[in-house]
């Protein structure tokens, strides 16, 4: 990992302007912003960790923890509201025992809420990984989550 | 020199005239027009986070912030309209919506504050009277000055979990209005960047990265974000509840040789809390954990010396002063000059330590006036104190290319230095750190060496090499340090108590004396240069440094015995331990707090501490720098020399007889060149060494880096949150 991260910064400069991009690289690397990375980008950049914590929780779209190995997407949009969207979540929170936003202990699954994935005629509708599952009710999802491991 | 610009602007129809450059609030406050702000400090840059201070400006469209826009040529500027005013009510009313406040606007305030003032020190803060900023907030005063008597927001409370586990402040962010001042002192000033906006919209709090305490993310605790807190959402732990201080007392601080300026906060006559000086010349306000808070606990410590005591068969009795000084010199007398000595702190004030080396000299009729300096340093002394006579001001650091710093941590001392180097290597200088652990510079540095100072001069060699000019790299590349520009080596705590300081010394003064280099050095014997000047060594008499600023230097071990066991040690100011100070069967122990547990003094004199003396003390950069007294002595406890003079009249009738300070201060004129003169500094230009060097012997064998001290008591002793730092840099 140490190598990986010292080849990420090699690509930028040394400015602090640099910050954001290099979030995104070691992000789209790891899948997240680790300790270690952001004390490799603190040397870097000449900049305190804790400023660039600062910078990078500002952003939604950086996390810190490692992410699970798929990536659950519950849709919230008004459609999907409508048929039953929140009823999802809240059995997808109650079975994994984790809140939105969170991993796992096993690292299998994220769970995370989403404003529309622009099917709503399928409502409701949710992602896993990168394959959509339209007119979702409670059981089936239950079903579904048996397929990945 | 160009004179320097002016605009003229009109405020509130007055027309006035402005330094080109400022912001319309600064303008405005320097013309006698209030403007309200809660987010715009002196010394920080601004910001326009607390949308109080808008102002009305022709040709601008809307409400400029005016902590943010500068004044321009024939501005036409209104800051109290009635449109500004609502404006200002509004924002302050949103402001207030996240802030428990309701005490503000309650019509039962006054009567609350004179009828109900005991229920405070609560868990949770809900209104004024449970906040330990009462009466000290500044947002009472805006709320008073902007006009608000109601607010039409319900206030939501953020149910954030207080922060109490770090040592020396607690933070309650329920209170907070995300002023950002401490994010920006800690940041922009301190150079630190402990704090940072963490999340954002509503979410947002301050604090280190991931969920770190502050002590894991390097806060080095100066305090600075209490003392800019415009709320009570950060406060001291010692002094949150004193409420406002009664006076404040400017003073030196004697932690260390630096010589910061600090404001002792006195409250019904006694020292709660320190703030620093900003405008102070030598370390501008930079103090560190030491002097910001440390000294209320060490000072108020229930421990302190009360009265006098000695030793009887079944403990300690107490003794009166004249009883006390009866005995103390009847045992002096009894021992003699041969079998006595005077064991002085580097931490006296200067009158202390002349009164102490004539009560050696002219009471005993001894040389023997020792100190820890000559213990801990050992054979190594000549080439330290040749080092620390010269070590350069911490404004040289401001133009300096290349730093090299050499075991020194700035974290938990020496800020003001730390945050000079920090400031040059963010700009253009070349920084190498050698330290054996991570140090608090190492981010900033182009190359941080670390390992065992074992291989610390082979290093220092290869820089020296690197240095030659023939383009071979040594340790470090060629480019890093050039003989032509202005390179410093500084020496911290680390080198001087190493294993091979003998080697690293050898190597800096070689970098001084050979390459030009020039030298700070960060030792913890507050006032070394004091004790040169007043004479407080063996063979140094008083006006050693001459008014050329040469000073001729004997080793101590070749004047007196080191080793000799003495019958009768005066220990004034220092602790005896088992190694590190001569062996004595009895011990007169004259200090603030108790000795350590296995020393069995047989007079213990109560000392006052220099919150409660005045004096003065020389800092590391020659300056001679004013105590001043902000409290009584504690109980029955004394200023060191009027205990000194006491047993000295009862030795030898007549001596040393000092009714005041002042008739002290007119002697050490006459002796000591450079205290009577107007830039109050004692020359410094170059020591030269007399006789022969002493033996390759180190008298204390485990000199090694030794805690934050006073007066020879650990800091963590006395102090809570000391305790917590120690444990941390052992980790």
């Amino acid at each position: 990992m140490p190598e990986q991260i010292q080849k990420i910064l090699g690509k930028h400069g040394r400015g602090p302007d640099e910050l954001i991009p290099i979030l995104q690289d070691v992000q789209a690397a790891f899948g997240y912003i680790g300790e270690e990375s952001v004390k490799a980008i603190s040397r870097y950049l000449r900049i305190s960790e804790n400023q660039i914590y600062g910078v990078s929780s500002f952003y939604a779209q950086f996390r810190f923890t490692e992410p699970g190995r798929h990536g659950i997407k519950v849709c919230l949009g008004t459609a999907c509201h409508v048929r039953g969207g929140s009823t999802l979540l809240d059995s997808l929170e109650h079975g994994l025992g984790i809140h939105c936003g969170e991993t796992t202990v096993d690292k299998r699954f994220d769970v995370d809420r989403v404003a529309c994935l622009g099917c709503c005629a399928l409502s409701p509708v949710v992602q896993i990984d990168r394959d959509i599952y339209s007119r979702m009710t409670v059981n089936k999802l239950t079903e579904l989550l048996k397929n990945y491991e | 020199m160009t004179r320097e610009k002016k605009v003229s602007i009109t405020i509130d129809n007055r027309k006035v005239e402005a330094k080109a450059g400022l912001t319309i609030l600064q303008a405005a406050r320097e013309a006698g027009v209030d403007i309200p702000s809660l987010c715009a400090l002196e010394h920080l840059p601004s910001y326009g986070a607390c949308r109080l201070c808008v102002v009305e400006v022709d040709g601008i469209r809307g409400f400029p912030t005016s902590c943010t826009t500068p004044v321009e040529e024939d501005m036409v500027i209104r800051t109290d309209t009635a449109e500004v005013r609502t404006l200002r009510q509004e924002v302050l009313k949103l402001l207030l919506s996240e802030h428990p406040a309701s005490c503000l606007f309650c019509g039962e305030q006054d009567e609350c504050k004179d009828f109900q003032g005991t229920i405070r020190k609560v868990g949770v803060t809900t209104g004024c009277r449970y906040c330990p900023n009462d009466a000290l907030c500044e947002l009472q005063d805006i709320v008073e000055k902007v006009g608000l008597t109601e607010t039409s927001y319900p206030v939501y409370y953020r149910n954030f979990p207080l922060e109490k586990e770090d040592p020396f402040y607690d933070r309650d962010y329920n209170l907070c209005i995300l002023c950002g001042r401490c994010v920006r002192v800690c940041n922009d000033i301190r150079l630190n960047g402990t704090l940072s906006f963490k999340q954002r919209g509503k979410q947002t709090t301050i604090g280190p990265a991931f969920a770190r305490t502050h002590l894991e993310a390097g806060c080095e605790f100066c305090g600075a974000c209490v003392a800019v807190c415009p709320t009570g959402a950060l406060s001291a732990k010692v002094s949150k509840w004193s409420g406002k201080p009664d006076e404040i007392v400017e003073t030196t601080c004697l932690y260390c040789p630096t010589g910061c300026t600090l404001d002792l906060k006195v409250k019904n006559g006694e020292v709660i809390d320190v703030s620093a000086d900003y405008d102070s010349p030598t370390e501008h306000g930079l103090i560190c954990v030491k002097g910001r808070f440390a000294i209320p606990e060490y000072v108020l410590s229930p421990d302190r010396l009360a009265t006098p005591t000695i030793l009887g068969p079944e403990g300690y009795d107490l003794i009166g002063w004249d009883g006390a000084l009866d005995r103390a010199a009847e045992k002096i007398e009894e021992a003699g000059p041969e079998g006595s000595c005077v064991f002085v702190s580097p931490d006296l004030s200067n009158e202390d330590l002349f009164v102490a080396q004539k009560f050696a000299r002219e009471v005993i009729g001894t040389e023997a006036i020792l100190s820890r300096v000559i213990y801990d340093l050992g054979s190594d002394l000549r080439a330290f104190v040749d080092l620390v006579l010269t070590s350069e001001q911490i404004d040289f650091l401001e133009n300096a290319k290349g730093i090299l710093s050499i075991g020194l941590d700035t974290t938990y001392g020496f800020t003001p230095v730390g945050i000079a180097v920090k400031k040059v290597a963010r700009k253009d200088a070349t920084l190498v750190t050698i330290d054996d652990q991570e140090c608090n510079l190492d981010f900033l540095s182009e190359e941080a060496f670390r390992s065992d100072p074992e291989k610390w001069p082979e290093y220092l060699d290869g820089i020296i090499k690197s240095m030659s000019g023939n383009g071979k790299r040594g340790s470090v590349p060629p480019s890093f340090f050039k003989k032509s520009e202005r390179n410093i080596a500084i020496v911290g705590p680390g080198a001087i108590f190493s294993k091979k300081r003998k080697e690293i010394f050898k190597r800096v003064l070689s970098l001084r004396n050979d390459l030009g280099w020039k030298v700070i050095v960060c030792h913890p014997y507050t006032n070394l240069l004091g004790m040169i000047a007043m004479g407080a060594f063996p063979g140094l008499m008083p006006g050693s440094i001459k008014s050329d600023g040469v000073l001729k230097f004997k080793d101590p071990a070749t004047v007196v015995d080191l080793k000799a066991k003495c019958k009768v040690g005066y220990f004034i100011g220092d602790v005896p331990s088992s190694n590190g100070t001569p062996p004595c069967d009895y011990v007169i122990y004259q200090n603030a707090l108790p000795a350590p547990e296995g020393v069995k003094p047989y007079i213990n004199l109560p000392a006052a501490v220099f919150t409660e003396v005045s004096g003065t003390t020389i800092s590391a950069e020659g300056k001679i720098l004013s105590i001043n007294k902000a409290s009584e002595p504690f109980a029955d406890s004394r200023a060191d020399w009027w205990i000194m003079s006491g047993i000295a009249g009862r030795i030898k009738k007549g001596a040393l007889k000092y009714n005041s300070l002042s008739a002290i201060q007119s002697e050490i004129k006459k002796a000591v060149p450079g205290v009577a003169g107007k830039d109050r500094r004692v020359p410094r230009k170059k020591v030269v060494m007399e006789g022969k060097a002493a033996e390759n012997t180190a008298y204390r064998k485990d000199a090694t880096e030794a805690p934050a001290s006073f007066r020879g008591v650990p800091l963590h002793d006395y102090v809570a949150g000391m305790k917590a730092i120690e444990e941390r840099r052992h980790k």
